[in-house]
């Protein structure tokens, strides 16, 4: 144990947190991508008209379909060079840009959802697109990975350079082993704060819907409201 | 007697008259700066006889001009680049030796790798000297001058301590390339994962920024890299290949005499070591040059030595088969640009070996879809039983299983798939075609697998709520498949959209093999384009299949 850490560069941890740092970011730049697009589709989704249903599906259904990693390629060879030959999109931009149809979909789908419910008077299940958006989220922190086919200098790439500089096939796959830690913890930490969310928006609604029912019976006889901060 | 001394002075004005007829000709050492000269002397002559505008002669109007327009790059360190003091390189000084040699001034004309021909053709340069490889498919396009100037090689640079030494440690690996690079082919073939780019410098850039591990290309151009202390000290030069050799050209009209004038004086500076010691003096590599050296002081050093195959090194074959309906392909082309206006280019459809590669590729796709697609319900049903009415083994097992698919990005679980695949039985097209399949059924699956367990403890808690009596396992599975079929059918999409990141172990799937049909075609943007239509509309198609056969899972369960 002590000659495989002896074997991995000084501050590798750090750089390698460093890295995973650039996961996270990547997939915030996409998860606001997508609610840019996401949320106009599922405000269509939900709309009581059918035409704006029947324009905002296929849109939907395409960038639920798209496969991420061939969407990234896709933007990183043919916009490689911008106009005039300058670079149009930054590898970062490139793969944040491949995840927002993934995340414009799951918005669009969960978002649409929740207008439904709250329309239909039930918040809490409304306010569940919270933890979903949450849940996205560190679903796109993991799919952010594939960056690393692009040369993108995050978790992944650190890994697996580290792993190919290590001499033996068992201390790569320790430098591997490492890196499972590291992105098991996030996502585990991830899921815990999605069901903590999950809880706290339940917690809160029951709370308000606890609140207006002893409101309801602190009607004064001529209707009026007694506010409980007096 | 007297016949004796007949034959004895016979025999000494034979052999004087052989001693003074080879006084006459000039020495083998010698033959090359004659035959120059004589040339030379001709074309002086032709145009003291009058000089027109349009002489059809090229040499002769090099010479009425007084001037040589050369054709140059302007951003090629250490062979052409710009510096303080102007444009300075191997390839400027040997334009200046040139244009000393002919007794004329140099005109320096930037050039780049796309007009570097045409302008030979337009005739706004006189010759190219312009790093250009002589290729059989540029034969026809300019006049190359023999014997070559220079001769490159392709390398591929890698960090200092990596073990690399051949083409079979590059399997699986992703390499840094330009597209159009004729050698992408040779390392597609090898298995290689080609990342594409532009321009020669950004493979420098993402070596520096350690966003490429490993890079190809003429080994010419990374002599300036190598130049830097710092590159230097992290890199190497890990083996080369596919050697081309340099020529200068001239246009293929009127240039018989001056193509001619070229190729002696290339000799002769060969002889003299002038492309040696300029070559040197730039610190570029010089191995190419010491052998032709040796060969033109040596054995080819004479005039006919200019026809001699054994003296002149060969163009590299770069011509690629087409395919027997490349015609209609252009045809559809044109038809998109005229119908469309848009420019489609379907050089996959045109060239022998990159239909090849795509239709292998399309094939491997389809076993990839095929394969994950059986996989992860498979996978998902064996979790799913373990988790669900399994013993404590082996629902710990189980879940350990979960844990570790949830907890670990998909590129990282299939380069370790790729690793021990590696280390096991090593990487091959089925192997890891396998190790891809499996990798993408075990991350899905596991989901899957959870989906019917929580829908089987789901189903078990409702029974539990109406008081009714257990229900037999084989049924209560049958009904929890079918409650999780709607998870099942989105882990199985979920697979197939997966797929492709099976190109990131090598696996040679449509993916890959259309990276590698561009690196050699020089064509992206059709490419991609395809490639994205083709994924997407796989999905699209089968996602209905996959709700389908959900649907039917579901009947079948509520009719018993």
């Amino acid at each position: 144990m002590t000659a495989f850490f002896d074997a991995l560069p000084p501050g590798f941890l750090l750089h390698l947190l460093g890295g995973v740092s650039i996961n996270f970011w990547i997939a915030a730049i996409g998860l606001l991508l997508g609610l840019a697009v996401g949320l106009p589709l599922a405000i269509c989704l939900a709309s009581g008209s059918r035409w704006l249903r029947w324009a905002a599906s296929p849109v939907t259904a395409l960038m639920r379909a798209a496969p991420t990693f061939v969407t990234m390629y896709f933007l990183f060879q043919v916009l490689q060079a911008g106009p005039g030959g300058g670079t149009a999109l930054s590898p970062v931009m490139t793969v944040a840009w491949a995840l927002m149809p993934y995340a414009a979909a799951y918005i669009a789908d969960s978002g649409a959802d929740a207008l439904r419910h709250w329309r239909a008077g039930s918040f809490s299940a409304a306010l569940l697109f919270l933890p979903n958006l949450v849940r996205a989220y560190f679903v796109m922190v993991m799919s952010s990975g594939i960056s690393a086919a692009i040369g993108v200098q995050e978790g992944i790439s650190i890994i697996l350079r580290q792993a190919n500089a290590m001499g033996s096939f068992p201390q790569q796959l320790g430098v591997y082993l490492l890196g499972i830690l590291v992105f098991g913890s996030i996502m585990q930490v991830g899921l815990l704060g999605v069901g903590a969310l999950r809880r706290f928006a339940i917690a809160l609604m029951l709370n308000r819907a606890n609140r207006r029912a002893a409101a309801q019976s602190d009607l004064d006889f001529d209707g009026s409201r007694i506010d409980p901060t007096e | 007697m007297k016949a004796r001394l007949a034959a004895l002075a016979t025999a000494l004005l034979l052999a004087a008259a052989a001693w003074s007829a080879a006084l006459a000709q000039p020495a083998p050492s010698a033959a090359l700066d004659a035959a120059f000269a004589a040339e030379l002397a001709t074309a002086r002559r032709a145009a003291g006889a009058g000089c027109k505008e349009d002489a059809v002669d090229r040499l002769v109007r090099i010479l009425c001009r007084g001037k040589l327009r050369v054709g140059v790059r302007t951003n090629y360190p250490l062979f052409a680049g710009e510096t303080a003091q102007g444009l300075a390189g191997y390839e400027i000084d040997i334009a200046r030796a040139i244009a000393a040699a002919l007794g004329v001034d140099l005109v320096l004309v930037p050039v780049t790798p796309a007009n570097r021909i045409a302008m030979l053709g337009e005739d706004r340069i006189d010759l190219t000297i312009a790093t250009m490889g002589h290729t059989s498919l540029r034969d026809g396009q300019a006049r190359f001058i023999r014997p070559h100037y220079y001769q490159s090689q392709t390398v591929v640079v890698g960090p200092r301590g990596r073990a690399l030494t051949d083409f079979d440690d590059l399997a699986g690996q992703t390499i840094c390339v330009t597209v159009g690079n004729a050698s992408n082919a040779e390392l597609s073939g090898h298995n290689a994962r080609l990342m594409l780019f532009d321009s020669p410098a950004k493979l420098v850039e993402r070596l520096s920024a350690q966003a490429c591990q490993l890079a190809a290309q003429d080994d010419s151009f990374f002599a300036a890299a190598f130049a830097d202390p710092a590159f230097a000290a992290r890199y190497e030069t890990k083996f080369g290949f596919a050697p081309v050799p340099w020529g200068m050209a001239v246009g293929r009209e009127g240039t018989e005499h001056l193509a001619q004038l070229l190729s002696i004086l290339s000799a002769r500076f060969h002889r003299d070591g002038i492309f040696l010691n300029t070559a040197a003096t730039h610190g570029i590599a010089t191995g190419f040059l010491e052998r032709q050296r040796s060969a033109w002081s040596g054995r080819c050093n004479s005039a006919t030595a200019l026809q001699d195959g054994t003296c002149l090194a060969a163009p590299l074959v770069t011509a690629v088969p087409a395919t027997p309906w490349a015609g209609q392909v252009d045809a559809i082309e044109a038809w998109i640009e005229q119908r469309l206006g848009l420019r489609a280019t379907l050089a996959m459809f045109k060239m022998a070996p990159a239909w090849d590669l795509v239709r292998n590729g399309a094939i491997n796709s389809g076993l990839l879809i095929l394969g994950v697609s059986l996989a992860t319900p498979c996978i998902a049903v064996l979790i799913g039983l373990a988790l669900g009415f399994g013993g404590l083994p082996l629902r710990w097992l189980a879940q350990g299983v979960c844990v570790l698919m949830q907890s670990c990005p998909v590129v990282l679980t299939l380069v370790i798939a790729a690793a021990l695949c590696n280390h096991l039985v090593g990487i091959t097209t089925l192997s890891g075609l396998i190790t891809a399949i499996i990798a993408l059924g075990l991350i899905n699956g596991s989901y899957a697998g959870r989906a019917i367990a929580d829908a089987v403890a789901s189903l078990r808690a409702d029974a539990a709520k109406r008081d009714e009596a257990p229900v037999p396992p084989h049924r209560l599975f049958r009904e929890g498949l079918a409650r999780a079929e709607t998870q099942i059918g989105a882990f199985i999409i979920n697979a197939i959209k997966g797929t492709p990141i099976a190109s990131f172990i090598g696996v040679p799937e449509l993916l890959n093999a259309l990276t590698d049909t561009a690196s050699f075609s020089a064509e992206r943007a059709t490419t991609y384009w395809l490639l994205l239509v083709f994924y997407t509309l796989a999905v699209l198609l089968l996602v209905p299949v996959v709700q389908a056969l959900g649907g039917l899972l579901r009947n079948r369960a509520s009719a018993r």
